[in-house]
């Protein structure tokens, strides 16, 4: 028989580190957050579905963005424009991309890992021109389009409401805004005249039949752009071969800088390569404004959530103060029994954490993946920053999503665990023996 | 100091600072007690018992005056060393036994030792040995929930003796029982104390367990009105 008192400490093995009393603190929490199963779920409840609202949103607001940035980007410069240096400032022909210069650009996107991620190509001969007909003159956007690089490329083509597309083996054709049509009594096969600065300095004038008209939505673009032949339009500017730009389009936007970057560190010098928010600011300031306002409300959300996790986690800590007084004891500090509340706190926000992601996505992914259609609250085309806002919205989902919430799990699980451990810390062990009686 | 001493007090004071007067809770309290012994501090209600004993477990610090357990100064230690030491030399149990819910009734036993980073299989073999001492075995697997409170109890003495520590400090372990339970209750403690030589002190009104003891400090108003042998009186183990 072993005897007490004194004997003890030569009997004693190595005490246990830090990572074996945490993983002792895990098991009590990992048991305490069961025994009060009622208490946990209701807890847990406020964290899942705030996780799920997260997860809703996020998707719901990434998919919304997409929707504005491609419809914006299939009209304008594309996620990524390859373009001579000061085209973007000055807009004039002298700032141009030479055919080799094209070629080199072209290249650069067939690169391996660049190649999968772009959807299609456009060169772009963009000048400021005067549009004119019997009835009227109007100041105008021209862009010479490559017509089966641009049928993959534009939103435009699919907007036809006369007529037709530009074709291939298209000469003195135009495409005209049907806004801009009406504005000149041009319907197709009518004539007009496009009378611009060429390459030279010159103003020369270009006589192009109208062969079809579009209806974007965008009055902007309704009311002031003509698209053209690129082979046309570099015959009339004196610009053979050459093009303002190559626009890039790629299957998702969130692509844009890595492409940029690649391309960027491909071209030689003297040309420069813009990413779509540095092609329209206006556009990315829409969609950080929006993202910030959401991410206001989330927070306020998560407050609330947080204030929850933080009234049951203190009320559990004060209904146990013996049980802590226990703990103390038998033998933890202070910093220890903190921890084990701590370490409850962040097991309940975790397993919430991870339960309301699951749902969030699941829901998301079951109902909405084909998209939500708004057209019953929109009457008419809505635009925004320049893009047209589509009725149908289809969510994105991305690992930056999920890491955002496990972020906002940890945040809360923190925040609301911290004061009820430091209260559990700081008991006072007789008083907490004497609560008993 | 002498080895067999295991507690030591001297001119020992708890004053809790209250209005209109302070409380004096204990008042200069000195005295020794050996390895092996099994004291009875009794005493009514406020006389201060379970401040002493609280004081004695390092659970409370002195206004003044000094405590020594197992040949340590309380007063001198942090709290860090203070938690050490109730773990490595101290052992409690409380009136309402005080079992961790959430842990079976061997995890309650083996709790000081896996703190103390002992392996399960000896974990396991100290506290089987002890419950089938005390007449708990089978037991193990159950919660507190599902104990009487004379098993809780038992559970609750097999955790402040498996560590085989210097002291067991009791605070009215028998309040909460019927005449049954106390007495097997006692009768497993001296036990206990006859066979691995724990020392035990009880804080206790309950005159089954002053009656048993081998000796009993009386307190009065925080002070120790009488202090006597009574019991058979063991010779006090050699010195480790």
């Amino acid at each position: 028989m072993t005897r007490a008192g004194g004997t003890s400490r030569s009997a004693t093995p190595p005490a246990p580190g830090r990572s074996g009393r945490a993983r002792i603190f895990l098991a009590l929490a990992v048991r305490n957050v069961r025994r009060n199963a009622r208490r946990s779920l209701l807890t847990a409840a406020a964290m899942i579905l705030g996780l799920a609202v997260l997860m809703w949103t996020r998707a719901i607001a990434d998919g919304a963005h997409e929707s504005w940035v491609t419809g914006a980007v299939r009209i304008g410069t594309g996620h990524v424009a390859v373009e001579a240096p000061g085209f973007a400032r000055s807009g004039r022909l002298t700032d141009r991309l030479s055919a080799a210069q094209l070629d080199t650009a072209e290249a650069a996107l067939r690169a391996p890992g660049i190649a999968p991620l772009v959807r299609a190509v456009a060169p772009r001969l963009t000048v400021s021109a005067l549009a004119s007909s019997a009835a009227a003159a109007v100041p105008v956007r021209v862009e010479g389009v490559d017509p089966a690089a641009e049928a993959a490329f534009s939103a435009l083509p699919a907007s036809t409401v006369g007529g037709s597309f530009l074709a291939p083996g298209d000469r003195l054709a135009a495409y005209v805004g049907a806004a801009l049509a009406r504005r000149l009594a041009l319907g197709v096969g009518s004539r007009l005249v496009l009378t611009a600065q060429s390459a030279g300095g010159e103003i020369t004038g270009q006589m192009v039949r109208v062969v079809g008209t579009f209806q974007s939505g965008l009055p902007e673009i309704d009311e002031g752009l003509v698209y053209v032949p690129i082979a046309t339009a570099r015959t009339w500017l004196g610009t053979p071969g050459a093009a303002t730009a190559l626009a890039v389009l790629l299957h998702s936007s969130r692509a844009a800088d890595r492409v940029a970057r690649a391309v960027r560190h491909d071209l030689p010098p003297g040309m420069a390569v813009l990413t779509w928010p540095q092609a329209d600011p206006a556009l990315a300031s829409a969609v950080r404004l929006d993202d910030w306002s959401g991410y206001a409300f989330l927070a306020i959300l998560f407050l609330i959530v947080a204030l929850a996790i933080l009234n049951a986690v203190l009320m559990s800590v004060l209904n146990r103060r013996r049980e802590f007084g226990v703990l103390q004891a038998l033998g933890l500090t202070s910093r220890n029994t903190s921890w084990v509340v701590f370490t409850e706190g962040l097991v309940l926000s975790a397993a919430s954490g991870v339960l309301g992601i699951a749902i969030g996505l699941s829901v998301t992914w079951l109902l909405w993946r084909h998209g939500i259609d708004f057209s019953a609250f929109m009457q008419g085309d809505i635009s925004f920053a320049g893009a047209l806002v589509s009725p149908i919205i289809v969510p994105e989902f991305h690992v930056q999503q999920v890491l955002l919430c496990l972020g906002a799990t940890l945040v809360i699980g923190v925040l609301a665990s911290l004061y009820p451990a430091r209260q559990a810390g700081r008991i006072d062990v007789a008083e907490a023996m004497k609560f008993d009686r | 100091m002498n080895d067999n001493v295991v507690v030591r007090t001297r001119d020992l004071w708890k004053i809790y600072p209250q209005e209109p007067e302070p409380v004096q809770a204990v008042r200069g309290v000195t005295l020794e007690i050996a390895r092996g012994e099994f004291v009875a501090m009794a005493g009514p209600s406020g006389s201060g018992k379970t401040t002493l004993l609280n004081l004695l477990g390092g659970l409370t610090r002195p206004t003044r005056g000094t405590v020594e357990v197992a040949g340590n100064e309380l007063t001198a230690l942090s709290n860090r060393a203070l938690a050490a030491l109730r773990l490595e030399s101290i052992g409690f149990v409380f009136q309402a036994y005080n079992l961790l819910p959430v842990l079976s009734a061997l995890e309650n036993a083996e709790f000081p030792l896996l703190l103390r980073g002992f392996p399960p299989e000896e974990r396991r073999r100290r506290v089987l040995e002890i419950f089938g001492e005390i007449g708990i075995e089978g037991l193990e697997a159950r919660l507190p929930g599902k104990l009487s409170g004379g098993q809780q109890q038992r559970v609750a003495v097999a955790r402040a003796v498996v560590g085989e520590p210097a002291l067991v400090l009791a605070d009215e372990p028998t309040a909460n029982l019927d005449s049954a339970a106390s007495a097997a209750l006692l009768e497993m403690m001296e036990h206990l104390n006859r066979e691995r030589g724990a020392t035990f002190v009880f804080a206790t009104h309950d005159p089954r367990v002053t009656e048993r003891a081998h000796r009993l400090i009386r307190l009065v108003d925080g002070a120790i009105e009488s202090d006597v042998r009574q019991g058979p009186q063991r010779p006090p183990p050699a010195a480790a």
